[in-house]
């Protein structure tokens, strides 16, 4: 190789040094969450499997008529995503569990955007399109949005979708945690609103960890000892109780880090200082110096073998 | 019955002539501004009328509630002697302000106390708790606790509708008797059709059939699967009577979409 002992030590030297200094410029990522914002915690043991909240979701944000009614429950026989015409969707799993009655108990699990404490779509959306509000929502601005969907390959829940229908505005489409009504008209989320068993409580974040811990607290055996959305990756808007494990309601097990902690740390070390880019060009730049010293060495003392294959090329060509 | 006496024939005999006086009068004039004038005639229950007066009522909230189990609460009741005799109402209309602030969708649920108290026969099941304050009635009605949902102040204190619905629907499942459907206990308000039916002026009869299976699909779907729609047979009025042409609506007869 063209690397001699004396060109080795030079670049680890080099290496060495900017690694040391990269240590010590990059600072603890942050969190930037809101301090105290509103969320919702769904009780799967008391949701019934109505879609009551389907239905206001759907005219509370003015979505696209349904092809088939709210009121046809057979729906629920096959798992569905929300997408781009529905921001949320009721799904039913069984446990296996059965009743008095010989029938399959089923659990009812809503899914929509959790609105994170510190979201991955914000830390990915390159367009600033989507912030993290004071209120908790997740807020999508799709003036700002450039269509790049960095947010659906982000989001930890899969959740935001994509109008690949419409050729010239599409849109991404998620829950918006109705945020002008509760910011401005001061009313409840439709969902919430129209839940006819309060499966869906809604409050401040911080009261709502308070008033699940006590639902465990005062009934062990209805639920499981955890509140899905309390940690998982960094905490969430959107909280769930239940009384089967999350794993089995399509609820998967998810860090407690915030997913933006890992990805925002790497980019902001390696960009501090702009460190990384002048490495970068420095290593190609030696690179060039080493080859370069490297193919005059070869010219000078030619094998036959190179010089056979250059020939095969140049035919080809 | 109590009490047959010339009340009550009174009452029906009203009843009847508003029937009688209504029914012609509807027929002529089907446009709702002449329909105005009968309908003062149209006859309601008195005890429906105080049970809807009854239903607008909104009592002060209770903010503490003596906290005791089951058994005690029972026998709380049983001391005091209360039964399911106690009672001043045959039936409720659940029809509060503070429910149909939000929601509109379904009629008020008529739910019969009287019944229930004498099924169940056990007022603690519902009358699960008792105001802290002692010169409150023993059985307080839902909505002195139950209102507004998402109380700041009582976070763990379910709303008026979550109450009525988890206590009814929760009580139907495990006894395995009553209805768990929406339809089973509410009316459904349907929207007013007028604003929805987009049809031309003079519309074609499968216009109009086509029309309502934009919304109803199902219900055209289930349609070709009954009676109405699958029955042939031999038609004995066909040409020269020879009773071999298949009538029925889903093969050659008129009026099939």
């Amino acid at each position: 190789m063209g690397l001699n002992r004396r060109d080795f030590f030079k670049y680890m030297a080099v290496a060495g040094a900017t690694v040391a200094g990269s240590e010590r410029s990059a600072h603890a990522w942050q969190s930037r969450a809101p301090s105290d914002p509103y969320g919702c915690l769904v009780d799967l043991t008391r949701c019934i499997g109505c879609r009551k909240c389907e239905e206001a979701c759907n005219r509370v944000n003015a979505l696209p008529a349904p092809d088939r009614s709210f009121e046809d429950l057979t729906l629920l026989d096959k798992k569905r995503r929300p997408d781009e015409r529905a921001y949320t969707v009721v799904n039913r799993y069984v446990s296996g569990e059965i009743d008095k009655r010989d029938q399959l108990v089923p659990t009812f699990v809503k899914l929509q955007c959790m609105h994170c404490q510190d979201p991955a779509c914000v830390s990915a959306c390159i367009a600033v399109a989507l912030t993290k509000k004071e209120n908790g929502a997740v807020h999508y601005d799709v003036t700002k949005c450039i269509g790049c969907r960095y947010c659906m390959v982000a989001c930890p829940f899969e959740i935001p979708a994509y109008e690949y229908h419409d050729p010239i505005t599409p849109r991404v489409m998620k829950c918006t945690f109705c945020y002008e009504r509760v910011e401005s008209e001061k009313k409840l989320p439709g969902c919430a609103e129209i839940c006819p068993v309060e499966a869906i409580t809604f409050g401040r974040r911080k009261d709502l960890i308070k008033v699940a811990r006590q639902r465990i607290k005062k009934n062990p055996g209805r639920y499981i000892d955890h509140v899905y959305g309390e940690k998982e990756v960094g905490g969430t808007s959107w909280m769930y109780l239940s009384g089967v494990p999350f794993e089995k309601l399509g609820l998967n097990a998810l860090p407690e880090k915030p997913m933006p902690q890992l990805a925002e740390t790497i980019q902001h070390s390696l960009f501090s200082y702009l460190w990384s880019p002048i490495v970068l060009f420095g290593m190609l730049g030696g690179v060039m110096w080493a080859s370069k010293d490297k193919s005059d060495r070869a010219g000078n003392g030619g094998r036959s073998g190179n010089g056979k294959e250059g020939d095969y090329k140049g035919r080809m060509l | 019955m109590t009490r047959t006496g010339p009340g009550v024939i009174l009452t029906i005999t009203a009843a009847l002539a508003g029937i009688l006086f209504s029914t012609p009068a509807l027929a002529a004039n089907p446009s709702p501004a002449e329909t105005a004038a009968p309908e003062k005639v149209v006859w309601t229950a008195p005890d429906q009328e105080e049970a809807e007066k009854r239903a607008e009522e909104v009592v002060p909230f209770v903010e503490a509630v003596m906290d005791e189990c089951r058994l005690c609460r029972q026998q709380r009741l049983r001391d005091v002697g209360l039964s399911v005799k106690d009672q001043s109402e045959s039936y409720f209309l659940l029809n509060s302000p503070i429910i149909r602030k939000t929601e509109d969708h379904y009629g008020p649920v008529r739910f019969m106390h009287a019944k229930h108290a004498g099924v169940t026969k056990d007022c603690a099941l519902c009358h699960h708790y008792r105001p802290l304050d002692e010169t409150a009635s023993e059985t307080t009605r839902c909505s002195a606790c139950h209102q507004e949902p998402f109380n700041k102040d009582h976070p763990e204190r379910l709303g008026l509708k979550a109450a009525y619905h988890q206590q009814c629907m929760g009580c139907h499942q495990e006894m395995d008797k009553g209805p768990i459907d929406c339809a089973g206990c509410h009316r459904k308000n349907v929207p007013d059709h007028k604003d929805l039916i987009q049809l031309a002026a003079n519309p074609e009869p499968f216009e109009v059939t086509s029309e309502c299976l934009r919304c109803h699909k199902p219900a055209g779907e289930d349609m070709l699967k009954s009676a109405h729609w699958l029955w042939k047979g031999p038609s004995p009025y066909t040409l020269h009577h020879r009773k071999e042409v298949e009538l029925g609506k889903a093969t050659i007869a008129t009026n099939n979409f």
